[in-house]
């Protein structure tokens, strides 16, 4: 018999889903499910909607949202967040959502909406445009596709359980860590004091993170504190 | 002679674009007017706008799109030729062309990486364009800027998620236990004087108990 495809380059694909998508897009959830045979696992991801690959955050926004002057402050404090936890940040721009019955009304461009666009376009953040729910769950799907042919699927399982989720926790409050780094790291070490003690390289790798990043989560953990720095109140 | 897929004779200065000849007389040239100055130059090769050093602009327009797949030639030969400009595509979306859209970008974005604006029609693109000139010679705020952070708070938190420490307990174990690293090598009878054999045992076995 002919050797097959390595089971993690074709098996099903996992996204992480944050948990206040069950109230703002419940069918893209399900439509993942049901039509892109994802396995989507819902938990609370603090700051991010969707993560398809151990490098690649999604955030969804639709057209009206960035074209509000006025939430310019939270899409600049969302997105350099995400910048500072993975290395690939994806923008789905969808369109307006009209209630059944109503026309739809073309979105009107602005002079703000196109410089937010190439603003955005030039700090490298990748812009996909969506009809709605269902077009945002197939590119979503094929987002975590294209990043399993790369190597970058998610590949530990997505639950965890008893003391893990305390390490979790721990995790998650290191520099630079996103959760699905944190997740890799609960699965991929033996304790939280081995992880502690890793080398560069060993961290690098457990935790699916770049040099810099690991770099930075070494730093920390040897960093010797100064009490007297701490903010007493 | 062979022209290149991508030619950069000149870098155009700020507030200006260079338009590949084709263009001249368009109804996207009609939409710069007044805002921005053009330069033609007959061999961009297949990029048809450039606007600065680092990025140009492709546009694929209805018609390109409804007459088949040369343009997407194009587009190959453009992402090949030079993987250090950043390749903006601005396709027409139109009600026409709207189907074969999301094949469009899955091809753009996914396969090749370059980026894809959407546009209404040529004069929406003109406006486009217009902002994405502006905005390079002004600072851009998506860009982040790496600040560097006091570790020291991190380390008091990430010492309060062990169970049984509060800020109180993170306090003691640190002035004692400078880093991270030291406290998890600590065993339990040196933790007992600081925090006590409950706590001591809560933060030893945090440390040491099997994660898998």
């Amino acid at each position: 018999p002919s050797p097959g495809p390595s089971p993690l380059a074709t098996g099903p694909v996992c996204v992480l889903v944050d948990s206040r998508c069950i109230s703002s897009g419940p069918e893209v959830i399900s439509a993942m499910r049901l039509r892109h045979g994802v396995t989507a696992q819902v938990c609370s991801l603090d700051g991010c909607d969707f993560i398809v690959s151990n490098r690649m955050a999604v955030e969804r926004q639709t057209q009206a949202e960035v074209a509000a002057a006025q939430n310019r402050k939270r899409l600049l404090e969302r997105m350099h967040s995400l910048q500072g936890l993975f290395e690939r940040v994806c923008l789905i721009l969808e369109a307006d959502r009209t209630r059944p019955g109503e026309a739809s009304r073309p979105f009107q461009r602005t002079r703000y909406y196109d410089s937010t666009l190439g603003g955005l376009v030039r700090a490298g953040i990748r812009l996909l445009a969506s009809g709605g729910a269902e077009d945002t769950a197939a590119l979503l799907a094929e987002l975590a596709r294209v990043e399993q042919r790369k190597g970058q699927a998610i590949g530990v399982p997505l639950e965890v359980k008893g003391h893990q989720q305390q390490a979790l926790q721990f995790y998650l409050t290191l520099p630079c860590v996103s959760y699905v780094n944190a997740l890799n790291m609960c699965h991929n070490f033996r304790s939280v004091a081995q992880l502690v003690d890793s080398s560069l390289s060993a961290l690098q790798k457990g935790a699916h993170v770049s040099r810099s990043r690991a770099e930075e989560i070494y730093r920390c953990l040897r960093y010797s504190s100064d009490v007297s720095l701490m903010a007493t109140r | 002679m062979e022209s290149k897929a991508v030619l950069v004779n000149a870098v155009p200065p700020y507030g200006y674009i260079i338009a590949n000849e084709k263009w001249r007389g368009s109804v996207l040239e009609q939409g710069f007017k007044g805002n921005i100055k053009i330069i033609f130059e007959e061999q961009l090769g297949v990029v048809d706008f450039h606007l600065s050093d680092k990025s140009c602009i492709l546009y694929v327009s209805e018609s390109d799109i409804v007459a088949g797949s040369a343009y997407k030639r194009k587009i190959v030969r453009f992402r090949n030729a030079n993987s250090n400009l950043q390749g903006i595509v601005v396709v027409e979306k139109t009600r026409l062309s709207e189907q074969y859209f999301p094949p469009l970008q899955k091809f753009v974005v996914l396969e090749l990486g370059l980026n894809l604006l959407p546009v209404l029609s040529p004069a929406e693109a003109s406006q486009l364009i217009i902002q994405l000139v502006h905005g390079e010679s002004k600072e851009n705020p998506f860009h982040r800027k790496s600040i560097s952070r006091l570790l020291d708070p991190v380390v008091l938190s990430l010492v309060q998620q062990i169970p049984g420490v509060g800020k109180v307990k993170a306090l003691a174990l640190l002035q004692r236990y400078s880093s991270i690293h030291q406290l998890s090598q600590a065993s339990i009878s040196d933790l007992e004087p600081i925090v006590g054999q409950a706590t001591a045992q809560h933060v030893w076995g945090f440390f040491h108990k099997p994660l898998v």
